[in-house]
């Protein structure tokens, strides 16, 4: 009888909380509701949208009608923050932009996906996401959207990177990020008695020829690269697994041994990528740093300005010759070449290469499907958006064809006035994304382990080549290798 | 003689104690200074001077999001949550340990074996469950789950066994108090000291709980403080943002230490009062 009673009030008690739970809850969004009201109320086509009248769209594009009135997006990156408000200002649609953590955003996505979530109408992924994300069905397919019509206007590696593996467009990304080295001007003049940017291309042709030309860089007291990683965009021209078999090409081992001969022979500046010498080698003069002194010491912190100098003080310093960067590493080098702005060039690499890039696709769960490819319209294919988009990130490169076109003649005064947009597109059309698998990071990540393993003495290149195997036959059972 | 030896031994054991002290501070101390340094200083190097960059940083976080937002969204979901999961697990530890009925060893063994289960495993489920029950979004997924802690009910289990006499309950039942009366007037007070244990953990549990709230939440405004704190990571410069970060943690953890300053009160006033004389 007692434990009955205790039972029924317990009850009663949870039901109350509950109760009160979604009280407060069904305020709040009205409250925010109310709020967003206001805010818009300024804005007449916004307001319009937002109570979801269709017919009284008044938005002065030729973006079409839209019946929605509202699109979230999520996100990894700031970027279609930007987008977002843009896309909202000019069709009146509200745009809600939730920019998640990239390290969570795959786990994000697949719960949310994999649990009905129909909030999100825009998801986007990097490319070594995409092959998942494409396998779950998370993202629509485009094609019926008419996607397939504007295939000719983005640049090649783009699309396809956008395709899953039965060749249906799911994504589409905004910029470009092809590789190149990006090289001092002045130093090629004096070294090898030109600058222009084919001719230095030709001393970066194929691995030989860059360890030739980093022997002749440090005879004339210069150094190649900064650091050793310079090359690892262009770390070889072939697929990691073809038909469900490890391939590692000669290229590969070519790859390894120019890091091992670079680090041996010391014709890098030991500026470790991302730290102080190595942006500071950007603007001039670094001190030279050794295989030892590489990543700091006790009384020298490489990754602060400060007490880097003071440390270095005294050391003998050099002038570094190039760098590897994808297309935007156009922005990391405008903003720390300081004194040497203007005498930077930029060349092709061994291979074509490229890193990064924010995909934009959408959701297949979304319940307006029509506004969120508007939306992928807009920001991948809209030419009006791409010229805004170049100037508002300040030199980011767009995949948009026509926008690249037009913009071909724009000269970069930092890269001594050199048509860059013109140069990424055509690096771009050079990239074979065939050859890339959803194990290239995996796979390449242990392979660089191998190389750095060999380069310090700590194996021998037997060693690290077997563990190399052992680790990709351990990580990835359904990849067949052969020793 | 003896007295020596025990001024000797008191002194060993209050240098020990003070080391201790120190190493448990110290971090915290470096935290609140790093609070205060560009993220350039922190990369240097370590020291307990403040330097002066506390209102660029500020700044900072607030470009981000709204750090006092977070701060009452996170309040929002730990307090009721750790008051529940208190209030219910004391009811169920003193049901388990004090009434005899069939099936009462059966239970707690399942409580047991549920206390080894991961929760992470049944994400996607308890998100479509949400979808459907239209609760995604909101913080009622978040709250209403703690009710059930299966740690918590054995920890105040084991509590009740040890520190409560039978005879307690007995002497107010044949006074005529009612089960629920004895149960808030008598036990709940005797368990204090346990139940504010276990408020302490479970609060900071939920303030810092991260992978639940992130998974639920899809809205920038109605995100608790560590999800909006993880945001800050996908912002492209992380360096300069060092010194930020070290700011919105050193601020999210103030309630953490109200709470601890708090409730350690009570562990320390109840351990100490007796309640029936042998």
């Amino acid at each position: 009888m007692k434990l009955k009673k205790v039972m029924a009030l317990t009850l009663a008690g949870v039901m109350a909380l509950s109760a009160v739970g979604c009280g407060n809850t069904g305020s709040e969004t009205a409250d925010s509701a109310a709020a967003a009201k206001t805010e818009t109320k300024a804005d007449s086509t916004t307001q319009v949208a937002t109570e979801a009248t269709p017919t009284a769209q008044t938005a002065p594009t030729d973006i079409k009608a839209l019946n929605d009135g509202k699109l979230v997006i999520w996100t990894l990156a700031n970027d279609l923050i930007s987008f977002g408000e843009r896309f909202q200002e000019q069709t009146g649609v509200e745009v809600e932009t939730v920019v998640i953590e990239p390290a969570n955003y795959p786990t994000k996505v697949q719960t949310a996906l994999l649990g009905g979530e129909t909030e999100p109408d825009i998801i986007v992924g990097e490319p070594q996401m995409l092959e998942d994300f494409y396998d779950a069905g998370f993202f629509e397919d485009l094609n019926q959207f008419g996607a397939q019509d504007y295939a000719d206007q983005i640049v090649d590696y783009v699309w396809d990177v956008g395709q899953d593996a039965d060749g249906i467009q799911r994504a589409i990304s905004y910029q470009i990020t092809p590789a190149g080295f990006y090289y001092r001007r002045d130093i090629a003049k004096e070294v090898f008695g030109t600058d222009d940017p084919t001719e230095v291309g030709k001393l970066f042709a194929d691995y030989t020829t860059i360890l030739e030309t980093a022997q002749t860089l440090k005879d004339a007291g210069y150094r190649i690269f900064a650091s050793d990683a310079e090359t690892q965009y262009f770390s070889g021209d072939s697929a990691w697994v073809v038909d469900g078999v490890l391939n590692v090409a000669q290229a590969r081992y070519d790859y390894m041994d120019l890091c091992i001969e670079l680090y041996k022979q010391d014709l890098t500046a030991y500026a470790s990528q991302w730290a102080t010498p190595w942006y500071m080698a950007m603007a001039g003069e670094v001190p030279l740093l050794t295989a030892e002194t590489q990543w700091g010491t006790d009384d020298m912190n490489i990754w602060d300005a400060e007490s880097f100098n003071a440390a270095t003080e005294g050391y003998e310093t050099t002038q570094v010759f190039a760098y590897g960067l994808p297309a935007w590493g156009v922005l990391t080098m405008r903003d720390n070449v300081g004194e040497t702005s203007g005498s930077w060039g930029v060349c092709a690499g061994p291979a074509y290469g490229f890193g990064g890039g924010t995909y934009i696709g959408v959701s297949s769960q979304s319940e307006r499907k029509e506004t969120a490819w508007e939306f992928v319209k807009f920001c991948t294919l809209n030419e009006e958006t791409a010229n805004w988009w170049i100037e508002f990130s300040e030199g980011d490169t767009v995949s948009l064809i026509p926008a690249l076109e037009a913009h071909k003649d724009d000269a970069n005064e930092v890269y001594g006035g050199q048509k860059l947009y013109a140069f990424w597109l055509e690096q771009a059309k050079g990239i074979d994304y065939s050859k890339v698998t959803r194990y290239d990071k995996a796979i390449g990540d242990a392979w660089g382990n191998a190389i750095s393993a060999i380069k310090t003495g700590e194996k021998t290149k037997e060693e690290a080549v077997a563990e190399f195997y052992d680790v990709v036959e351990s990580t990835y059972p359904e990849i067949t290798v052969n020793r | 003689m003896n007295n020596i030896g025990f001024h000797i031994k008191k002194s060993i054991l209050y240098i020990f104690l003070i080391g201790l002290g120190v190493v448990c501070l110290v971090p915290f101390l470096l935290m609140m200074v790093n609070a205060t340094r560009s993220g350039v200083e922190i990369t240097r190097s370590f020291t307990l001077i403040p330097s002066s960059h506390l209102k660029e940083n500020w700044d900072t976080v607030f470009e981000f999001f709204d750090l006092f937002r977070g701060m009452w969204n996170s309040l929002l979901v730990a307090i009721p949550a750790t008051l529940l999961s208190v209030y219910f697990s004391a009811l169920t530890a003193y049901g388990l340990a004090m009434y005899k009925f069939k099936g009462n060893k059966l239970i707690f063994t399942m409580i047991l074996v549920f206390m080894m289960i991961p929760g992470q495993l049944g994400l996607i489920g308890f998100y479509n469950l949400c979808t459907k029950l239209h609760l995604v979004n909101s913080y009622i997924p978040l709250i209403i789950p703690a009710i059930a802690s299966p740690g918590t009910v054995f920890f105040l289990r084991q509590y009740v066994m040890s520190a409560l006499p039978p005879a307690l309950i007995e002497a107010a039942r044949i006074d005529g108090a009612g089960e629920l009366y004895s149960f808030h007037r008598i036990v709940l007070p005797i368990m204090s000291p346990a139940l504010a244990t276990m408020g302490i953990m479970g609060f900071i549990g939920n303030w810092n709980s991260y992978l639940t709230p992130m998974i639920i939440l899809n809205k920038n405004d109605k995100f608790t403080l560590p999800v909006m704190m993880a945001t800050m990571r996908a912002s492209t410069d992380i360096q300069s943002e060092q010194g930020a970060i070290y700011l919105a943690v050193a601020i999210s953890i103030i309630p953490i230490l109200l709470v601890f300053c708090f409730f350690s009160k009570y562990i320390i006033s109840s351990i100490s009062a007796g309640s029936v004389k042998e």
